[in-house]
């Protein structure tokens, strides 16, 4: 009788075991260090769990009803980190300012210093004031590796700098010296920024309280008042503070200060040379290859290790064609922090095919990324176009093995 | 003893006809007479027409659907679990021969979820034209009308009648439907009704514009305009039939009491539906577009347009290779799914690919076995995959 549905059940055999057996069939796991949401290694059973919880807050979508608002840019972390890698230039947001007589004026009081250009249904977003003068588009930087960053020494960062270049090589770092917010639990002196595109925040707490409350529109324990249109006030986001809590935001902290850097691309011949390059012509004196971590109390991976950062985290005046002439802390309108390298060959992976280089976005070639380097890296600029184009080559190889 | 306790209960059962059909019936034993003349309460349950009028004119039926499934997300497998989805009773009770009552009330994830899916009245004036009013099912896009698990040859539903047309959409309303017979053979239906339409909830949820979290709507509109879905299909033969459906209307609360407190905006889904069958073919689809006014002030995050198709393959064979189940047969599904929740953006959108083999002892039971894979394009366009290997039981009842 089953005789006749042999064939039939070869074919549900085949169904199967033809699943079951082959990566194409069933999707594969991508490669250790090929993406930049992968943990460090050797974290603790703990730290696995709040790294697992803080994913999913970075990834969370907020809705109106649960407290979006009531102005706001995007509705979650991971729109304009994507992956935790970058964020595309439609997710980029403004900051704006007025210069006034050699001062720099955030306007507070009309919405100042961050745009936030959606509000929620009733409710009107905020618009850049006419009298401002000074408007800067950002777009989200990689927040992989942050750990390791927060990491090192001020006093190992210091080292780097040359405030008045007294080695005469045109390039004078200078730290951006930040004092925290009242609400942060560390000592009340300035401390060395490293986050943000002008380096204007010391700590990822504070970073990731701030990017809810202004990005997001939400508030926790540590800003629990909305950030309010600068005329209509908050009407409309009926959601009671804080709207997160205060674990989801270590949970998150946890998250990115344990997010590992991805590892370096195939090191052939031709990359070796570009990177020897890369140190000649000046690029490794802004771009750091390296900084030590010192040590750390509670997570081993992050405890007395290098960081292959290719940046010193200073700030650098770049010359008018990337100034924006927004003053954040001690960073003046033309200076940024040296962008670090590290992933850039991954960069365009996770932003969809295009990697959309500098703090805006704006170029996805990165010829033209040097070529956009004025002001103290103008000398390796030129220094760059007059390589040879074998050497050039080699350059943008190496840049693409990071 | 046992004899004794039969004689009871059919006593009981004798009292309680008499009492439901609230007629003067004598009741003797050899102590007592009891004389009911009313019934314990009018109108109250014993007195429902369902009990006191001749029985037998409600039937009862129903389907349930239960699944194993795997699932594996960029490597990672993420399940392998066994769920109890759906459990739906139907009701339809013939009042007279022009009216009809029928119900659907569904018992999704055990008890998690409980819906009535649909309660409608219908009222046949004539045969091209009825009337229809209560929660009725939205005519739009063919597989919100018949989206029942032992109809469908795949596992799951198609992503367009389900990120989009948000399948079950059922709403309060009224309207008419009938059928035409242009010629021998041929045929025109139509639906039309006016309904309380979708609300706020499409733009207020955190996934994006999801017409989905726009339902609900049973105790009343949100806004003073109704909407109006419709649908009107021609059948030149038994063979095909091809659809085309409208919803639209108002779907943001943009009145309170006499005061204006929003802009009117308008959501419109349009789908067009088409199934084939021919021997042991089948070949069905549907195209779906969605345009909905979202506020100036949520542009870039959520999106005012959505579209999505599918398109699918059904080949019956194997009828009554089991000689013990001559009714049985056995079914190959090929699907191709798209839904893509921004259409004015490369990215954010979700497409499938699914196969399966189905077997049915029975036409109304079937077993399916089937496997899909998965892209998923976030909004800055990077694709994530995973499949899905599902085993599943669906039956009706
Ligand atoms: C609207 C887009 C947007 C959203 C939403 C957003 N960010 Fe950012 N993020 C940015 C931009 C732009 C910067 C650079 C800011 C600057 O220049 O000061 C940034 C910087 C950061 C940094 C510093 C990284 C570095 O290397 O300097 C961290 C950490 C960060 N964001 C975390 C978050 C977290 C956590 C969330 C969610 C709570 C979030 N962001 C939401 C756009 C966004
Ligand atoms: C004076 C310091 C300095 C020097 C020298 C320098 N850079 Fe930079 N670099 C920066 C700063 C600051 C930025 C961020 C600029 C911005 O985003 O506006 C940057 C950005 C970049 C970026 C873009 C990274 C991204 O993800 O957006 C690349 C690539 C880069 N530099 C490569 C180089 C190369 C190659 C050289 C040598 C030819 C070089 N840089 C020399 C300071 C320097």
């Amino acid at each position: 009788m089953l005789q006749r549905s042999y064939p039939l059940l070869f074919v549900i055999f085949l169904f199967v075991a033809g699943f079951v057996s082959c990566d194409t069939f069933l999707t594969k796991e991508p490669e250790l260090g090929e993406t930049f949401d992968q943990p460090l290694h050797g974290l603790t059973r703990a730290q696995q769990l709040a790294f697992a919880r803080g994913d999913e807050a970075f990834g969370k979508v907020f809705s109106i009803r649960e407290g979006l608002g009531p102005i706001f840019n995007q509705a979650s972390c991971e729109s304009c980190h994507s992956g935790d890698g970058k964020g595309h230039p439609r997710t980029n947001l403004i900051r704006f300012g007025r210069n006034v007589g050699g001062a720099f004026d955030p306007l507070y009081d009309e919405g100042g210093p961050q745009l936030q250009e959606r509000s929620i249904p009733g409710l009107v977003p905020e618009t850049i004031p006419a009298h401002a003068n000074a408007i800067s588009i950002r777009s989200g930087p990689v927040v992989f590796g942050l750990g390791l960053l927060e990491a090192i020494p001020d006093s190992v960062i210091l080292r780097h700098a040359d405030p008045t270049d007294r080695n005469n090589d045109g390039i004078s770092g200078r730290p951006n010296m930040v004092m925290p917010p009242d609400w942060l639990d560390v000592p009340r002196r300035p401390h060395v920024g490293r986050f943000g595109r002008k380096a204007s925040v010391a700590f990822l707490l504070q970073q990731v309280v701030n990017a809810y409350h202004q990005d997001m529109g939400i508030t926790s324990e540590f800003l629990p008042t909305e950030n309010p249109h600068p005329q209509y006030g908050t009407l409309g986001d009926d959601v009671p503070d804080p709207e997160i809590s205060r674990a989801t935001i270590e949970d998150v902290v946890a998250y990115l200060r344990l997010l590992a850097p991805p590892k370096r691309g195939p090191i052939t011949p031709q990359v070796e040379r570009g990177e020897r390059v890369f140190t000649q012509i000046g690029c490794a004196t802004c771009h750091v290859p390296s900084m030590k971590t010192g040590k750390h109390p509670t997570i081993v991976a992050l405890s007395e290790v290098e960081v292959p950062l290719y940046s010193d985290l200073l700030l650098h005046d770049m010359g008018p064609q990337l100034a924006d002439a927004v003053v954040e802390g001690e960073a003046s309108g033309s200076e940024w922090r040296t962008t670090p390298l590290w992933g850039l060959r991954l960069l365009a992976d996770h932003l969809g095919g295009t990697p959309f280089y500098l703090h805006d976005g704006r170029t996805s070639d990165l010829r033209e990324v040097i070529q956009f380097h004025g002001g103290e890296a103008a000398q390796t600029r030129l220094r760059f176009f007059a390589l040879s184009k074998e050497d050039q080559e080699a350059l943008l190889a190496f840049l693409l093995s990071l | 003893m046992r004899l004794l306790r039969r004689v009871c209960i059919i006593r009981m059962l004798l009292a309680t006809l008499s009492v439901a059909s609230g007629q003067d019936v004598r009741v003797s034993s050899a102590d007592t007479t009891v004389r009911i003349q009313q019934p314990l309460v009018r109108g109250g349950y014993f007195d429902k027409p369902f009990i006191t009028r001749p029985f037998g004119r409600t039937a009862i039926g129903g389907y349930l659907e239960a699944i194993a499934r795997f699932e594996r997300t960029e490597g990672v497998t993420e399940a392998v679990s066994f769920e109890a989805r759906r459990f739906n009773v139907f009701t339809h009770s013939v009042l007279a021969e022009q009216l009809r009552v029928a119900a659907e009330l569904e018992f999704e994830h055990g008890t998690e979820e409980i819906k009535l899916e649909f309660a409608f009245l219908d009222f046949e004036i004539h045969p091209a034209l009825n009337f229809r009013g209560g929660i009725l099912l939205s005519p739009i896009g063919k597989f919100n009308l018949a989206h029942d698990s032992p109809l469908n040859n795949l596992t799951e539903r198609p992503l367009v009648s389900t990120q989009i047309i948000p399948t079950a959409l059922s709403e309060a309303g009224m309207g008419f439907y009938g059928a035409f017979y242009p010629s021998i053979g041929s045929r025109v239906t139509y639906e039309i009704y006016l309904v309380n339409g979708l609300h706020d909830g499409v733009v207020t949820n955190a996934e994006g514009t999801r017409l989905a979290e726009g339902r609900g709507l049973f105790e009343g509109d949100n806004n003073p305009l109704p909407s109006v879905v419709g649908r009107i299909a021609y059948s030149p033969s038994v063979a095909l039939e091809v659809g085309a459906s409208l919803h639209t209307g108002p779907y943001n609360r943009y009145k309170v009491d006499a005061f204006e407190i929003d802009e009117r905006r308008m959501l419109t889904m349009a789908a067009l539906d088409w199934e084939y069958r021919h021997d042991d073919i089948e070949l069905l689809g549907e195209y779906v577009i969605a345009g909905i006014d979202v506020p100036p002030a949520l542009h870039g995050v959520y999106a005012d347009r959505q579209r999505g198709i599918y398109a699918q393959l059904n080949y019956h064979l194997g009828r009554g290779w089991i000689s013990l189940l001559p009714r049985s047969k056995f079914t190959l599904v090929g699907r191709y799914d798209i839904a893509d929740f921004d259409a004015r953006l490369q990215g954010d959108a979700t497409q499938r690919v699914s196969v399966g083999l189905n077997f049915r002892p029975v036409e109304d039971t079937v077993f399916k076995l089937d496997y899909n894979y998965h892209w998923h394009w976030n909004r800055v366009n990077v694709v994530e995959r995973s499949v899905g290997i599902n085993l599943s039981v669906a039956s009706y009842f």
